[in-house]
């Protein structure tokens, strides 16, 4: 059974070895522990037990877990040592995981001191910015050869500001003009929106000049308050910026410095997640004054150490089976080769608790789907070598590790695809052989080229398709007879394999003599039974007239039969989209001919095309071996929609403790 | 001199040249698609620079029309000696018209369904912009437009398959 079955667990135990309690079901890690809601909401619990709770504590830790997460960030910015590609937990046994998160004083001490110098780093960046603005501010100015704080002499006003670029310097000078000959106007400098003027002008007329700088949109320049020319002040802040630079040098290698402590913030970091997730499991327990209650769920096979357990507490507790029907959280288990495909079921959705896990199924099919759109030996090498070596240098877990694998399984499957029909790089061996040394060498297909039979290719294809189809067929009448329907299985499945059987053969036998005149009339009674019989059985679940149309609506159906098999006709598609882009590369590279040039250019198109055409290409057949799984296949049988299991455990971030056996 | 012309213009190497780069144009619809999905692409990643492996994978699905076109545009010259250094062959004006009519599928269904590729895409980017993990649900709305792609390349193939040339 690739779900695991779930069992039930409810336990009553006395609040003061509740701690103990959790700790040890945490460390076991396969308990799910329930929300508690319907309960409290129940007029029969409400009065006796109230909600475990203690957010104070929560909130402490987080505090702390914010900090310390802060520290590493600020590392990891500022950090000399190479980051390593992927994110992976380190190993580390228990006692000396909990040796190192016994020593919170230096480790915090030395979070204090990042985060003292990262704060310091913003302040200063946000003082540089406001320098720049201010230094923005001056450019204009920069060949104005009067101190920025001359106000004008006992009888002159000094004013300095900006007419906007649409209005004309000439005729303000002329509005001037009339007013008072008395003044001088410079244009200091002028830009796109704005052009930047410098006016001396007699202080009694001040009122006139001032009607007049009105009309054309004057606006004085503001926070221009500097000693000295703006030359000066303009390197006076370039100084600054310069200085301020140094000081964030300086405190960046004060966090560089503190670099190698990163390991212990870490372990500070997850010991403190631990800690949080230990309050935060309070949310889910209900609690007397001396008693609390719990009620989880738990894998089968982990039911009896997990009584063991509850037994050492002194606790009373039941374990049972879930009701018929209940929905239970969802894990799935799967074989050595079938567990990394575990990650396609999930991007899809996970099975329903009562349904059937997917994975074992099509894990075989993906792969091979995958290899034969991709199908270039070398590819399938590339692929599977890198993987293969990202999985022994990086313990990967999760999503990203399940990925990883699949994608060495079809990468396998690529290349042995790649070796049936003679891919590899496409046809790099014949072109090389061709233009550097004048041979005609063609590396033979084990099987066939499918560029040169694509109708036997589209045939395999669609065969395979409905080898594909006909399996999900059977999942689904599986799932009928294990739930106690067997009729249903025998006329929503029985009966369609006899038509499709029955039409393959009637059609083959008349059309392309495909098998004798016995086998043809076999097919056509097949068809003929299986037809009569979706057509009598497909409406039986309807009332009145509903049975009519719902046979005939059913028969109908195999239109939908006949677009699931064309679908797999993108097997042949993407395979020759691959091979051709491949020797359309091999073709370029070999424009130039032979003799070194040629060579050189050869290479360089080969890497960079054939490194597109992977790439590219590899992601094509991912994207659509995953859609013949999910609408052509998972159409024919999946029910999707349960919880994932989520047991409580030691769910850190940085290390993986671990698991003492016992 | 119009007959001529005509002679010219229904050359049979001629009018194969023409299939030819009528079906490297499918890639018009790839362009159109991925320029969409890419305009998407940078509204999301500007929310969250994360996004950027994601929104470029979903980017690239549109893409593979005009790799189709190419593919088929390839075979033909292929067929008529264009490459391969041999010189061309000799083409009948049926034959060219023929494997004209070859390349009319990949050409019109591509770009049709690489621009529409290209609105489904960028409504799968929007997705993930909200739900990053559904990025699978994504790609699946966005390659069920590239089946049509796909069995127009199918059809355009087997019937340039078919011609003989030479």
């Amino acid at each position: 059974m690739a779900i695991v079955r779930m069992q039930k667990l409810s336990a009553i135990g006395l609040v003061s070895g509740k701690e103990t309690l959790m700790e040890q079901l945490m460390k076991l890690g396969v308990v799910q522990l329930n929300i508690q809601d319907s309960k409290l909401n129940n007029e029969d619990w409400a009065d006796l037990v109230s909600l475990d709770e203690n957010d104070a504590a929560v909130a402490k830790i987080e505090d702390r877990m914010g900090k310390a997460y802060q520290a590493l960030e600020a590392i990891a910015k500022y950090e000399t040592v190479k980051k390593s590609l992927f994110h992976t937990r380190r190993k580390m046994q228990r006692e000396l995981f909990q040796k190192l998160a016994e020593e919170n004083q230096t480790v915090e001490s030395q979070i204090g001191r990042i985060n003292e110098a990262f704060e310091g780093i913003t302040e200063l960046i946000n003082e540089a910015n406001k320098i720049e603005v201010a230094k923005l501010a001056l450019l204009p100015w920069k060949d104005y050869n009067l101190p920025l704080n001359t106000k004008g002499t006992k009888y002159c006003d000094l004013i300095r500001g900006v007419i906007p670029a649409a209005a004309s310097l000439p005729k303000l000078q002329e509005a001037m003009e009339e007013k008072t000959p008395c003044y001088d106007l410079q244009l200091v400098a002028s830009d796109a929106e704005q052009q930047y003027i410098s006016l001396l002008y007699l202080k009694k007329e001040k009122n006139e000049i001032e009607d007049v700088l009105r009309q054309f949109g004057f606006s004085p320049s503001q926070g221009l308050e500097f000693e000295g020319e703006p030359q000066q002040a303009i390197s006076a802040y370039e100084q600054q910026t310069e200085k301020i630079k140094e000081q964030i040098q300086e405190l960046e290698k004060k966090i560089q410095k503190e670099q190698d402590g990163k390991h212990n913030i870490e372990v500070y970091y997850d010991s403190l997640a631990i800690k949080k997730d230990r309050a935060l499991i309070r949310h889910r327990l209900l609690v007397t004054n001396r008693t609390f209650y719990l009620e989880g769920w738990t894998p089968k096979v982990a039911a009896e150490k997990v009584a063991k357990l509850l037994e050492e507490n002194n606790c009373w507790f039941e374990i049972t089976d879930p009701d018929k029907g209940e929905e239970t959280p969802v894990l799935m288990q799967n074989g050595v080769f079938s567990a990394p495909f575990e990650a396609v079921t999930k991007l899809y959705a996970l099975p329903d608790s009562r349904g059937i896990d997917p994975t074992p199924y099509f894990s075989f099919f993906y792969a091979l789907f995958f290899g034969m759109m991709l199908s270039d030996a070398a590819y399938g090498l590339i692929i599977a070598a890198a993987t293969f070596i990202i999985l022994k240098k990086y313990p990967l877990e999760g999503m990203m590790g399940q990925l990883m694998k699949m994608f060495f399984y079809c990468g396998i499957s690529t290349m042995f695809w790649g070796i049936l029909f003679g891919g590899y790089f496409g046809d790099i061996v014949t072109v090389v052989a061709k233009t550097f040394f004048d041979a005609d060498v063609v590396v033979p297909a084990v099987w066939f080229n499918p560029l040169d039979e694509p109708m036997k290719m589209l045939t395999f294809s669609f065969i395979l398709g409905g080898i594909h189809l006909f399996l999900g067929m059977g999942v689904s009448g599986y799932m009928s007879i294990r739930d106690g329907r067997p009729w249903d299985a025998l006329f929503d499945v029985g009966l369609w394999y006899i038509l499709l059987i029955g039409l393959v053969l009637w059609l083959g036998g008349k059309m392309a003599a495909l098998v004798g005149p016995t086998g043809t009339n076999i097919g056509m009674w097949m068809t003929i039974v299986g037809a009569v019989g979706i057509l009598i059985t497909g409406g039986r679940d309807k009332k009145g007239l509903g049975k009519l149309t719902g046979g005939l609506g059913s028969l109908y159906g195999i239109t939908g039969y006949l677009a699931d098999v064309l679908s797999y006709s993108r097997l042949l598609a993407l395979g020759l989209a691959t091979g051709v882009i491949a020797s359309v590369i091999n073709t370029l590279g070999s424009l130039a001919g032979g003799g070194i040039g040629g060579a050189i250019l050869l290479t360089i198109v080969f890497v960079i095309g054939h490194a597109y055409n992977l790439s590219i290409n590899a992601l094509g057949s991912f994207v659509h071996s995953s859609r013949l799984q999910y609408v052509e296949f998972f159409g024919k049988f999946y029910e999707s929609g349960g919880e994932a299991f989520q047991p409580f455990y030691e769910n850190t971030k940085y290390v993986e403790i671990s698991r003492e056996e016992n | 001199m119009i007959t001529e012309m005509i002679s010219t213009l229904f050359n049979g190497s001629y009018v194969a040249m023409l299939g030819a780069a009528l079906a490297a144009l499918a890639g018009i619809g790839s362009a159109k698609g991925v320029g969409i999905a890419g305009e998407a692409a940078s509204a999301v990643v500007a929310e969250d620079p994360k996004k950027f492996g994601q929104a470029l994978i979903l980017q690239a699905l549109p893409g593979t029309q005009g790799i189709y076109g190419l593919l088929i545009a390839f075979l033909i010259m292929l067929k008529i000696g264009l490459l391969g250094g041999n010189g061309m062959l000799p083409v009948t004006t049926e034959q060219g018209l023929y494997i004209f009519a070859a390349a009319l599928p990949i050409f019109i269904v591509g770009i049709i369904s690489g621009i529409a590729q290209g609105k489904a895409a960028a409504s799968a980017i929007m997705l993930i912009a909200k739900r990053p993990e559904e990025i699978a649900k994504g790609m699946v709305y966005t390659a069920m437009v590239e089946t049509y792609a796909v069995l127009a390349l199918l059809i355009s193939f087997l019937m340039l398959n078919g011609i003989q040339v030479g």
